[in-house]
């Protein structure tokens, strides 16, 4: 189980991310130890070349001061003092002639007096400074030689034995940090990359419950705002609207269903008393073109689902033209006029500006026929229907006011839901899909619909469409 | 007059078949699309009736093929897609009338016959006389026994076409596409009051009524039920 575990974890995005993180660690912390072990040997080369250069110095001011014996007797004190293995001083003549030295069994690798003394001759320097080999192979000697006076020159030296002790301190600690650091660094990145992609497993979880049908799932959010969370808020808008539609349509599918079932009730209960009853040919008549008026109404239902779902799509799917909206208006009023005086309604437009929106002229026509057609549906007799449309900073609005039965506050946020139908308009003839279509239609052309009160109006339908430039 | 009908729905088929044979038209039938433009290619017809989801060849490409022939043989599309830009393209290919399933058969014997009529009258008439009713098309005028009638535009254009297909039914549908170029339903019952409206001005102050309903199925122009 861990082994398997174990194989799949590369896979894992918290594997490569620790894999990576740490990789670019160790390698800039190896870049920096590094650096520092150059820099601090630097740092001690430029020390010792510096004391040797000023050892050199005070013999000079010494000399000058005091005399070639004061010279002579600082010379032995270093000469005692210092460990000769890895310091040696030479004074000599300008003959070549050794005047005093420390034991020089381990610095014979040194150039002769002669070859230093040559040397003056060639160049200016009044003290030289050199890198030589040391005789234990681990060690370098750093010498210096420069003339105290015409006559005499010191040549002194030493390795750089201490420096490479605390350098090979510093090698130790480092690979100690690097030891240490490798399997806790994994460890920390691990961690960490693992409760960084927790949330991530967490809206992968919710999402295979989803995919299980639980719709309902959310996904907790730490409040942090961070990635995660906003991968969170996300994930469960998207799971919010999904759900909202599921709801939506199992809601739809079942006022399908309702709808349905009443024309199919009433179809049954008419070919059965048909067939229940003396059979003569004015029932059959009868009873076969009532069948026909409840298949159409079957049909006007489908067919309407079917218009709103293909409003809802976009409006680019079909095929578009610059409509004249006045036109469009002043046909719809035309067509409805008979409708409105036989419920002795007065039906009014005014029409003010012109006002032409890139759209299909089919579904225009049949929101503003929608809109018309309800007011006059739900207007009491003596009643008054106004359609308005004007030109208003580059939308064109179309209202829709009468003087109907009204619709009440609460419901009227959901007057455009598919197959809501307010309380009191259940009465009247309709499938509750006209106001759906309508808004359907507006928001494909770029606009929406909202549903608006006015001072004696009962409700007012305001349709707002950008304008075609 | 013979009517070629190419539709692969058996059920459907029959029932216009039937439908025809009654009302006095032969039918010949393929069922699927080559037959179909076989047919058509070489018999001749007076007008056919062509379904667009169809085997082997698609009812689209038969109407091409057709008046790719040059064959002017008044066509009738059947489909049960019945959004408008399908309506739009189907007759953009040569198709004369279309409709969409489900349908009535009244409703498709009266555009058969509507294409017939169509296809014989050539020459436009420029007034239309049925009993005492007369249509003067030039001046857009009416008159019912010699007495003038103020009709509104869209009153008028009523009356032209249920007086064009005088003794036939045109169902709603028909009066809507052809009077006001809407291809919906457009509320409860726009046609009906329109049709009492003219009915009032023609028939109320005269004994013969010439305008008649046909429940659930349309209006007809004739002189007696």
């Amino acid at each position: 189980m861990f082994l398997s575990k174990l194989i799949r974890a590369p896979k894992t995005l918290a594997a490569r991310l620790t894999f990576w993180y740490s990789s670019a660690f160790y390698l800039l912390l190896a870049i920096s130890l590094v650096g520092m072990y150059f820099a601090i040997s630097a740092i001690f080369e430029g020390r010792m070349e510096k004391d040797l250069t000023e050892d050199i110095e005070e013999f000079q001011t010494l000399y000058q001061e005091h005399g070639l014996d004061r010279v002579l007797f600082e010379i032995n004190q270093e000469i005692m003092h210092e460990d000769p293995e890895h310091f040696f001083i030479h004074l000599f003549n300008s003959q070549g002639d050794s005047l005093l030295h420390s034991d020089l069994k381990s610095w014979r690798q040194l150039p002769s007096a002669n070859y230093l003394l040559s040397t003056f001759s060639q160049q200016k320097e009044n003290i030289n400074l050199e890198k030589n080999a040391h005789a234990d192979e681990d060690l370098e000697s750093y010498t210096a030689y420069g003339k105290i006076s015409e006559d005499y020159i010191v040549h002194t030296g030493e390795s750089n034995q201490e420096e490479q002790e605390v350098l090979e301190i510093l090698k130790i600690v480092s690979a100690t940090i690097f030891c240490i650091i490798i399997p806790l660094g994994v460890l920390i990145g691990w961690l960490t990359a693992r409760k960084a992609v927790s949330g991530i497993k967490a809206v992968s979880a919710a999402a295979a419950d989803i995919e299980q049908g639980i719709f309902d799932r959310q996904v907790s959010v730490n409040a942090k705002g961070d990635e995660i969370d906003e991968l969170a808020n996300t994930f469960n808008a998207m799971a919010g609207r999904i759900n909202t539609l599921i709801e939506e349509m199992r809601e739809m599918t079942d006022n399908i269903a309702h709808d349905l079932r009443s024309p199919l009730a009433r179809i049954r209960a008419i070919s059965e008393s048909t067939l229940s009853s003396q059979i003569d040919s004015n029932s059959c008549h009868k009873a076969a073109s009532d069948t026909l008026e409840e298949c159409d109404r079957l049909l006007q239902m489908i067919n309407m689902t079917l218009d709103v779902a293909e409003a809802e799509a976009d409006v680019r799917e079909c095929k578009v033209d610059i409509i004249d909206l006045s036109y469009l208006t002043e046909d719809a009023c035309e067509l409805f006029s008979p409708v409105a005086e036989h419920k002795d309604i007065t039906l009014s437009t005014h029409i003010s500006g012109l006002c032409t929106v890139k759209g299909n002229k089919h579904n225009l026509q049949r929101m503003l026929t929608n809109l018309i057609d309800n007011a006059l549906k739900y207007t009491p007799e003596k009643g008054e229907v106004i359609v308005e449309l004007e030109n208003q900073n580059s939308n064109a609005i179309i209202k829709v006011a009468d003087t109907g039965i009204g619709i009440p506050e609460p419901e009227r946020n959901r007057v455009f839901d598919r197959f809501y139908r307010c309380d009191q308009s259940r009465t009247q003839e309709g499938c509750g899909l006209g106001l759906c279509y309508s808004r359907a239609v507006a928001r494909s052309h770029g606009g929406d619909i909202k549903l608006k009160t006015a001072l004696n109006r009962s409700s007012v339908f305001e349709v707002s469409l950008p304008l075609s430039r | 007059m013979k009517i070629l009908l190419i539709e692969d729905d058996h059920v459907i088929a029959e029932h216009i078949i039937k439908g025809m044979k009654e009302a006095g038209y032969s039918t010949e039938h393929a069922s699927d699309g080559f037959s179909g433009v076989s047919l058509a290619l070489t018999e001749s017809y007076d007008v056919a009736i062509v379904d667009l989801m169809l085997p082997k060849l698609d009812g689209l490409s038969i109407i091409d093929l057709i008046r790719d022939k040059k064959i002017n043989l008044p066509i009738i599309i059947l489909s049960a897609k019945r959004s408008v830009d399908e309506r739009i393209c189907g007759l953009q290919h040569g198709g004369d009338d279309y409709l969409t399933k489900p349908f009535s058969f009244s409703e498709l014997l009266a555009r058969v016959k509507a294409l017939l009529r169509r296809a014989s009258n050539v020459v436009e008439p420029t007034s239309m006389i049925y009993q005492d009713l007369e249509l003067d098309l030039l001046a857009r005028t009416v008159s019912r026994a010699g007495k003038k009638v103020e009709l509104q535009p869209k009153e008028f254009s009523l009356l032209e076409y249920l007086l064009r297909n005088q003794g036939h039914i045109v169902s709603k549908t028909m009066i809507m596409e052809r009077v006001w170029d809407y291809h919906f339903d457009p509320g409860t019952n726009v046609v009906e009051a329109r049709v009492s409206k003219l009915r009032e001005k023609i028939d109320k102050e005269f004994d013969t009524q010439l305008i008649h309903t046909v429940r659930g199925l349309g209006y007809v122009l004739k002189q007696a039920d």
